[in-house]
Parts: C-alpha cells; sequence; structure tokens
C-alpha cells in the first residue's frame, strides 16, 4: 500500500506476486488471463459484496479483476490500491491458475477521473468488460469514459433503486450514446431460462398457437417491481411482431396491452406471495391462445425450488408435461454465463427498445414527449 | 432430400439453445447392450437439461432380451442416478415417460411392422411429425439384416419427415466387407441419410483442430513441409483388454484404432482448406488425404510399421499380466496390442513429412494428442546450447485434459547466453467456463439436425480400409519380427519402434 501510486507501481507489486518462491516454482503455476473485469463498488459495503461475486467468477474466467470503490473517509489518501493474486485448482498442481486483482480505493473526486489510471493497468489486448452494479446515470465522468472504452458494460436491472427511470435511459440513449459498447443486463441473463422453458413449448406443430395468443399471465413475488415480468412481456412481444401503442408508463402496472396480427394481446401482472429473499423472481407463466383448438401453454416452478414443470393442453386435453431442472443463477454465475458470448444479442437488443416503448423516462424532452 | 424440419419458432432465436433438436423418435438396436447404457443415455439427458432435446421426443429400444418397458427405463436410471451427482428423480420420469422398449429378434419381420405401427401412432400422439433415426448400436454381425428389414418395413423413407440410420463402429472388418456393407446400406438408405460413427470426431479438440488451422493466420503458413519435420499422432491407454478380449482377439489395435480414429486424427491436421465448412466440402478434403496416403507393399510395410504386444509388466504400482494371460485371449494370440505405423503422404504440402502414428494398450498412461514438431533453424547461432534447446512443437491435447501446447526457446535470465525450452500453454478446462462435451452428446444433436460433418462417408471408410489393408494383411500372415510379448506392460513399447524414426533428433514423444 503506497500513496500516490502510478501504473508502474501496481506492475511491479502484480510482478513481485508472481515471483517463483519455493514450492510454488517446483510444481509450476500459470496465469491466464481471458478477460479484464473492471468493477466499480458504491461503497465499503458494496465493495465486499462485489469483491465476493468477483472472486467466484475468476474461476471461470481467469482474467485480470480491477475493483474501484468510494473511500469510506474523507481523511484517508485521494487513492491507495492493493494487489492480489487469485489461484484455482490448487488440489492439482497441474493444472494451478493463476491470475490477478487489483482493488483501487480512491476518494470520488478521485474516482471521476480515475478511467485513465485504469486504462493503464489493463491486459492488453484483451475485452473489457465493466461492471457497473448500481442505477444508470444520467451523466458521471467514470462511468461515461468507461462505457466508451470498453467492450461490454454490464447493469444489473434488478439492482436499480429506481427501475422505470434507469431502464428508460437504458432504451432511450445507450445506442447512440455508446455505439461500439455492447449493454449487457444480468437480468436478462436470468430471463434467459424462462425464455428458453417458453420457446420449446412452441417447437414443430405448435408454433402455430404463437400466432393466437390471447392472454399472457406473468406471475412474480409479491413487494417486489416486476420488472422481469415487464422484459419477458417485451420479449415476446418484440419475437412476435407484437406493438406497445398505449401512453408509456411512469409506473408498473398489473395490466399491458400489447396489438398483434391476431388483434389485441393482454398481459397481465400477477403478485403472488413469495419469501422476502425470491420475490424478485418469476413464479409462473401461463400463455392462453384463442382459435379452433384453444390452448393453454404454462411454466411454473414447482415445489421442489430446483425444478420447473412445463405443460400444454390443447382443447382442454394433456398434450404433454415435462419437468426441467432449474438452478437458481447467483450473480456470479449470471456473470459466468454472461462472459462465455461476446457477440451482441440481437433479441436484448429489440427487447430494450420495446421497453423503451412502454417505459417512459426522465430526460425526454417535451417535444419527444409531445411527438409520442 | 428432404429439407429438415425447419421450426418456425420466433421465440428460439438468439437462445444459447438456438440448436435445439426438431421433434424426432430415436430407434436404438441392441437397447440392452452397454453402449445405449453409459453413453447414449446419458448424453440424451445432458442434451435434454441443456433445452437441447426437443420436447417432442420418442425412444424405443429394441434387442432380443426380454425385458418390460418398466425395467429398461429402470436400468438406465440405476446408472444415470449412480453416474450423475445432482439426479433428480422428477426431471428423470419427465425425460424418460416417452421411452419403450420392445423385445425381438433383428430378424423378426413382425417385430419391425411393429415398430412401423407404433412410431405412427407417437408421431400422432407426441407430435414427432414423422421424423426417425434408427441407432445400430448392435455388434456389427447384425448391421445387415437390420437395413434391410427397415428398408422392406418401408421405415427408409422419407415421405413424412427424415430417416436416418446412424452406424456404430466397426464399419466393416476389411476393405470387402466394408464395401460390402456400404452396398447393403445404401441398397436401402441414401448417402445423405446415412451417419457413419467415430465418437472421436464428436471431441471437442478434434474439431478444435479445424477453427485452430482455419480460423487463426499464423498457423497455415508454416503448415506444409517447409517447416514441418513430421507429425506425431499418439493414443495410448494404460488399460489392457478387458472384457473386450472376443472383440480384440479378431480386430487387433489396426482395426481398433487406426482405420477410424488415428486415420480421422490425420486427415483433420492434413487436409487442405476446404471450400466451405459444409459435410460434403470437409468430407471431400478428408477422402483426398486418405487416398494420398503412399500405398504399403510387402517391402515398405516390413520398416515402416512396427507391431507389439505387451506381456505382464507394473501399472502404477500394481503387476498387470500379459495380454496372452487375459481372460479369452489364446494363450499363443499373435494379435497385436501396439502398433506404429509411419505414413507419408503424396501431396504438395506434405511430401516427405512424415506422420507416425502409434496406438497401444497398457502404456504407461491414457493419452491422445497430436504434435507437430517444427524443423529446426536453418542456422543454429547457440552453439553452446545445443542440448537444452530444440525445435518447436505445437501439441494438441486431445484427451485427457484438453488443450494446446506451443514448445519454444528463450533465453535463461542471466549474464551468460543460455536458451531453455519452455511451454506456453492453454488448457480448456481452465479458459473456458463450459467443460467440454461427451463426444456423444454432440454427435446425437448433430444426428438429429441433420449435420453430418462429424461423421464418416462411405467413400472415406473405404479409402482408410484401403490403406490399412496391406498391413493388416501382412501381419495377419506372417510371424512378428520379434516373438510376442515383445514390449512389458507399463512401458514405452518395443524397441523397434525407435528405429523407424531413422532421424537421429526424432524420437517418440513421452506423452
Ligand atoms: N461400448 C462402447 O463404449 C462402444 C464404443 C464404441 C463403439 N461401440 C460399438 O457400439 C456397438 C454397441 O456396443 P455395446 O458395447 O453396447 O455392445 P454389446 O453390449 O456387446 O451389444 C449390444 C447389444 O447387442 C446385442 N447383441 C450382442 N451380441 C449379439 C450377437 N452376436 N448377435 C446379435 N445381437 C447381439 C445384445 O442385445 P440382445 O442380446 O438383447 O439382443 C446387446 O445388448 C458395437 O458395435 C460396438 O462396437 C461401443
Amino acid at each position: 500500500m503506497t500513496s500516490d501510486p502510478s501504473a508502474q507501481d501496481i506492475e511491479r507489486d502484480l510482478t513481485g506476486l508472481w515471483k517463483p518462491q519455493g514450492e510454488i516454482q517446483a510444481s509450476g503455476l500459470r496465469r491466464i488471463y481471458t478477460t479484464n473485469l473492471v468493477a466499480y463498488a458504491s461503497d465499503h459495503e458494496d465493495g465486499y459484496r462485489v469483491e465476493g461475486i468477483l472472486g467466484d467468477v475468476v474461476q471461470y474466467h481467469p482474467g485480470r479483476y480491477i475493483l474501484v470503490r468510494p473511500a469510506a473517509d474523507t481523511t484517508e489518501a485521494p487513492l491507495r490500491y492493493y494487489v492480489s493474486g487469485r489461484c484455482l485448482s490448487w488440489s492439482d498442481p497441474e493444472k494451478r491458475v493463476c491470475c490477478d486483482m487489483v482493488k483501487l480505493v480512491a476518494q470520488k473526486e478521485v474516482i471521476e477521473n480515475l478511467y485513465g489510471f485504469v486504462f493503464s493497468i489493463l491486459v492488453p489486448d484483451l475485452p473489457v468488460e465493466f461492471w457497473w452494479p448500481g442505477d444508470m446515470p444520467y451523466y458521471n465522468s467514470f462511468f461515461e469514459h468507461m462505457a466508451k472504452q470498453a467492450t461490454r458494460v454490464w447493469v444489473d436491472s434488478a439492482k436499480f433503486k429506481d427501475p422505470i427511470q434507469s431502464v428508460g435511459r437504458l432504451a432511450a440513449f445507450w445506442h447512440n450514446r455508446y455505439p461500439r459498447t455492447t449493454l449487457a443486463d444480468m437480468n436478462w441473463i436470468r430471463i434467459q431460462r424462462w425464455q428458453a422453458l417458453l420457446a420449446e413449448l412452441f417447437d414443430g406443430d405448435w408454433a402455430k398457437y404463437l400466432k393466437q395468443i390471447k392472454q399472457v399471465t406473468i406471475e412474480y413475488g409479491e413487494g417486489s417491481t416486476p420488472l422481469r415480468s415487464f422484459y419477458l412481456a417485451a420479449w415476446l412481444a418484440a419475437q412476435l411482431g407484437w406493438r406497445h401503442h398505449q401512453p408509456r408508463l411512469a409506473a408498473f402496472t398489473d395490466r399491458l396491452v400489447f396489438q398483434g396480427p391476431q388483434g389485441e394481446i393482454e398481459v397481465l401482472l400477477k403478485p403472488v406471495p413469495a419469501p422476502d429473499d425470491r420475490a424478485d423472481r418469476i413464479f409462473a407463466v401461463g400463455i392462453m391462445t384463442e382459435g379452433e383448438s384453444p390452448a393453454l401453454f404454462t411454466v411454473v416452478r414447482d415445489e421442489d425450488p430446483h425444478t420447473v414443470i412445463a405443460r400444454s393442453e390443447i382443447n382442454h386435453k394433456l398434450a404433454f408435461s415435462r419437468v426441467v431442472t432449474f438452478e437458481h443463477l447467483h450473480s456470479d454465475d449470471v456473470l459466468a454465463i454472461g462472459f462465455k458470448h461476446y457477440e451482441a444479442d440481437p433479441v436484448w437488443k429489440r427487447t430494450l427498445q420495446m421497453m423503451g416503448t412502454i417505459l417512459i423516462h426522465p430526460d425526454m424532452t417535451l417535444e419527444q414527449k409531445k411527438q409520442d | 432430400m428432404p429439407t429438415p424440419v425447419l421450426l418456425e419458432n420466433p421465440l428460439r432465436q438468439g437462445l444459447s439453445s438456438g440448436r435445439t433438436a426438431p421433434p424426432c423418435s430415436l430407434v436404438i438396436y441392441g437397447a440392452s447392450g452397454d453402449l445405449t447404457v453409459r453413453k447414449l443415455v446419458p448424453a440424451l439427458f445432458e442434451l435434454y437439461e441443456k433445452h437441447l432435446l426437443p420436447v417432442s421426443f420418442n425412444l424405443i429400444g429394441i434387442s432380443r432380451s426380454v425385458i418390460s418397458d418398466e425395467d429398461f427405463r429402470k436400468k438406465l436410471k440405476d446408472f444415470l442416478a449412480k453416474a450423475k451427482p445432482q439426479f433428480s428423480e422428477a426431471v428423470w420420469n419427465s425425460f424418460s415417460q416417452n421411452f419403450h422398449y420392445i423385445a425381438g429378434g433383428y430378424d423378426d419381420f413382425k417385430v419391425y411392422q411393429a415398430l412401423s405401427a407404433r412410431l405412427d401412432e407417437l408421431d400422432e400422439k407426441n407430435g414427432t411429425m414423422g421424423n426417425r433415426i434408427f441407432y445400430l448400436s448392435t455388434p456389427p454381425n447384425v448391421f445387415e439384416v437390420i437395413i434391410s428389414n427397415l428398408g422392406a418395413a418401408g421405415l427408409a423413407k422419407e415421405d413424412k419427415g427424415f430417416s436416418r440410420v446412424v452406424i456404430e463402429k466397426p464399419f466393416g472388418h476389411d476393405l470387402e466387407s466394408a464395401k460390402e456393407l456400404n452396398v447393403k446400406v445404401r441398397e436401402v438408405f441414401k448417402e445423405h441419410q446415412i451417419y457413419r460413427i467415430d465418437h472421436y470426431l464428436g471431441k471437442e479438440t478434434v474439431q478444435n483442430f479445424l477453427v485452430m488451422r482455419f480460423a487463426n493466420s499464423i498457423f497455415e503458413p508454416i503448415w506444409n513441409r517447409r517447416h514441418v519435420d513430421h507429425i506425431q499422432i499418439t493414443a495410448s491407454e494404460d488399460l489392457g483388454v478387458g472384457t473386450r478380449a472376443g472383440y480384440y482377439e479378431s480386430a487387433g489395435i489396426l482395426r481398433d484404432m487406426f482405420q477410424n480414429h488415428l486415420f480421422q486424427v490425420m486427415c483433420l491436421i492434413a487436409m487442405e482448406p476446404p471450400v466451405t465448412f459444409e459435410a460434403n466440402a470437409i468430407r471431400d478434403e478428408k477422402l483426398k488425404i486418405l487416398q494420398a496416403i503412399r500405398p504399403f507393399d510387402e517391402h515398405s510395410v516390413k520398416h515402416l510399421a512396427v507391431r507389439g504386444q505387451y506381456g505382464p509388466g507394473f501399472l502404477a504400482g500394481q503387476k498387470v499380466p500379459g495380454y496372452r494371460e487375459e481372460e479369452g485371449v489364446n494363450p499363443k494370440s499373435n494379435t497385436p496390442t501396439y502398433a506404429a505405423i509411419k505414413i507419408f503422404l503424396d501431396t504438395w504440402r506434405w511430401h516427405g513429412v512424415p506422420f507416425l502414428l502409434r496406438s497401444a494398450k497398457r502404456l504407461p498412461k491414457r493419452t491422445t494428442e497430436a504434435a507437430i514438431q517444427f524443423k529446426e533453424p536453418p542456422n543454429l547461432l547457440f552453439k553452446n546450447n545445443l542440448n537444452t534447446l530444440t525445435p518447436n512443437v505445437l501439441i494438441i491435447r486431445i484427451q485427457p485434459d484438453e488443450g494446446i501446447t506451443l514448445k519454444f526457446d528463450t533465453k535463461v535470465p542471466g549474464m551468460t547466453m543460455e536458451g531453455r525450452t519452455v511451454n506456453m500453454d492453454f488448457r480448456y478446462g481452465t479458459s473456458f467456463a463450459e467443460g467440454t462435451s461427451e463426444a456423444y452428446e454432440r454427435l446425437l444433436l448433430d444426428c438429429m439436425l441433420g449435420d453430418a460433418t462429424l461423421f464418416i462417408r462411405g467413400d472415406e471408410a473405404e479409402a482408410a480400409w484401403a490403406a490399412l489393408m496391406p498391413v493388416i494383411h501382412h501381419w495377419e500372415t506372417t510371424e512378428p519380427e520379434t516373438p510376442f510379448p515383445n514390449y512389458e506392460a507399463g512401458t514405452w513399447g518395443p524397441v523397434e519402434a525407435d528405429n523407424m524414426l531413422e532421424r537421429p533428433w526424432r524420437h517418440w514423444r513421452k506423452v
């Protein structure tokens, strides 16, 4: 730990970490970097949480991890750093894989301009993932510069304190402001499993029912905001060519109405009792169709928390029912899954655009509002 | 060829499970056997858990053993429940709800008629749309009878959906029988319906040969006779013949490993870039390599191929018996359990570069790898270091511990100009979060999707046999040059194999 550190100091300390010592030298350890990850934590407590998550993600994606957080106290030094090594598979000396973490603790005003320092300690030629755990700022210098330079920015809309404002902002300006940076939302990864479960109900012959959907019901935990349910509805709408013609919403509602080729489609968002720690989850989705042979497709969480039941009824007769595993994803799982793919996801982009037609956002000018 | 049933399902778009198979029925012949229990059904279960198996899916097992649907499912379940740490009974029940079993002889036409009716019924009930795959997981002596009966029962027709046949290895016992089998299969199925399995091609690292060679621009310019000294492909096993003595006695190491796995790996290393990444474009290029193998004759085979058989020895400190003492093996058997072959490819790119292929049982360790050994630099400046500097080697490890290693020389820090060879290592297990899938998972899924890239085409199978037959013939009609057993279990094989390397700087790798 020093004051007024330079990038060279950090590099020197990192190199020092890996100087062969005793037994480690004999067994030959490997440093592997597959990515750079820069994470921002809003305070000391958040710092602990984020650091814990990074420690888990590193197991799947060894790389250089940089955690930036504000100093707890204004009397502390403007910038301090800590370096540490992370090694995996200690049990198998043949496979010891190591990488490193740099923690930067700085005064708030220093963080504003810390981006250049962060760039200088990245491992060259590797992707840069930037994880911003909080709400979307309208303007923040650190965020702004990082978002422009990173390969991809990760947000977690499940943790937004003001989801309508933040998601509205993402939908409204991301692609104009940061055209070269991929935006990823951890919440989207969580929802993808529901998407897969719903999608497989409509393979083969059953695809025809997609054009006859009349009503969708999404159950979510009471007391939480139904953001994830809104995403799911927006995804269905974006993929099935439905439009949202109603006025934009400034608060979550329990009913959305879309216009599709088949007419009006109603999406009902229903809160159901749920333990606090699971409230933000989706509990069930039902899709009802109209037509010659009415059908009902459902995916429901089972009593066993590790499974869900997917079933369909055509003409009030059971067509099929199946049970599939559904493990809860923690934040580290979500990031580990997300880091696997680098390609931009056009479906996510479309869904976010659809969210933009549903939610209002606070930076809209009066002009824009009038045009809508 | 009818277009495979495409899923007009917009909700599938963009999902990581985008390669989900279309609705279909899988019929496994020889379903009471080991392969079904240990490999095929576990692979299907993995696909189910990854949402890659369609909701509409039926499995029908057929073999002679008389067992009920219930017992069939129980046998499959018992294996998985033990093998999978987080096995869920409810998920299993759901996965296996459309599993059925038919007991019957492979030559009994009534069984095929019953099967046909059952498949129609299941199509109707479960929406499998007339798509069928017939998987022959029996010993090869019944392949032909099953195929001709499938034809007679009209099950090879593709009028409603697709009909495909998967044929397990070995594909023929020699060139003649492979040709005959090809004729018989093609009387019933068209080539696009035939999927000849070589499970090596389902392995992630084997597929990585293609990506490594053709997605990187740094390897291709040096991938030729000007830069490569020789190539070694090794598939070593520490196990002995185990319970497979019956099969092994008539097959031997050449049929078991070379005709299929090792030749396929060689093809992927040696082939020219295909014009597209489609099945036939890739298979055309592989075929050219097999056809370019310089033919062995009575004379050349003696110094280009070395055979061996293990005697008693020690593995992991335990005494193990010799091949001739194994259960079910003729005590005077001359079946080879070790083979090393030097192959020359008569192509522009590889002229004069030996491909050294080696496979054996009861070597010190189980490893499969390909090593591209590059030439020495033209002017060796560091003459004092001749013992510590070695030519570059690119090693592609197929199993275990899949990955790539590049050996290169570097300076040892200090005042003297001292060099040393170091490894640059890439390991799948540590660089990618996702573990590599079992080969059968990939191959079953590809077959359901109608992608034959990782399967062997009929002409490839014949060309591989044609190249190998002179060696097989020579070994089967002459006594071993040094009497068997000629290597101790737990060692790297007979010393004669070293002589075939010819150049002082070439050594068999201790893998
Ligand atoms: N096991 C593996 O790991 C593996 C790996 C690569 C390739 N293969 C190939 O895959 C196929 C199946 O392997 P497997 O290990 O499951 O074989 P298996 O257990 O020996 O045979 C499969 C089933 O075929 C039937 N069968 C056995 N001998 C027969 C005979 N002489 N005539 C007619 N039917 C006979 C038996 O069923 P019924 O008696 O009930 O009819 C048996 O349950 C073989 O061609 C093998 O070479 C296997």
